[in-house]
């Protein structure tokens, strides 16, 4: 294989990693937000430590872990394109995380303008 | 209103995530010479719906409440005031295992 082409694919990663970067730096913006906010409601403090650790950690799930479970569950199921269901069902290993997804999705289609459809009389 | 993650951002991750890993993949393929040249028709997602990219900005919002509330709980028990590195990492196995 040419030096070339390994340049060019070593080029690219290198991008794609530039590029993680500044989508890292604006996640930890919000997990920040939330953070404190979460820590505000319990009354406490939070280490800055605590919230750096946080933020990696929840962007590494999701590039790493959510990204490939949801990709994986449409890949499945034939479609190109990720749906709600496919979120959901990357939470099955906890019940309780699965209800709340389920029930957020349930307020999300409810807001939904029902275009094109005969809303039921009622009786 | 509630903090929570913008869904762009969320559906730029994913789709850097896609790329990368389609990346990675054509790299092997290139250098397994063996291999043999089967159509995939499979192919691996490109795009997320609107929903979908909601749903998941609430599943992170969500990852980072429980791991602050759960991280309190010590730092409550041991009668400190703030959250810090020793409370997290007693809760991050459990934390991991369920998400």
């Amino acid at each position: 294989m040419p030096m070339e082409d390994n340049e060019a694919v070593y080029e690219k990663l290198g991008e794609t990693e530039k590029r993680f970067g500044l989508l890292r730096d604006r996640f930890r913006l919000s997990v920040i937000a939330i953070s404190e906010a979460e820590a505000k409601k319990q009354g406490l403090e939070i280490a800055e430590s605590v919230v750096a650790c946080i933020s990696d950690l929840a962007f590494k799930f999701t590039a790493e872990v959510l990204a490939n479970d949801v990709g994986l569950f449409a890949q499945h199921a034939g479609r190109k394109s990720i749906n709600m269901e496919d979120v959901i069902l990357s939470a099955h290993r906890n019940e309780h995380l699965l209800g709340l997804l389920r029930s957020f999705s349930h307020d999300l289609k409810g807001k939904e303008p029902k275009i094109g459809k005969m809303r039921k009389r009622p009786l | 209103m509630e903090n929570t993650f913008d869904s762009d951002l969320i559906y730029s991750i994913f789709k850097l995530a896609w790329s990368r890993k389609a990346a990675e993949k054509s790299e092997e393929t290139e250098l397994n010479e063996t291999e043999v040249g089967r159509t995939s028709k499979k192919n691996w997602p490109t795009t997320a719906n609107s929903n979908a990219q909601k749903v998941s900005s609430e599943l992170l919002r969500i990852f980072v409440t429980e791991a602050v509330q759960r991280a309190a709980i010590i730092t409550e028990a041991e009668g400190n005031h703030k959250i810090e590195a020793t409370h997290l990492e007693r809760i991050l196995p459990q934390l991991l295992l369920d998400f």
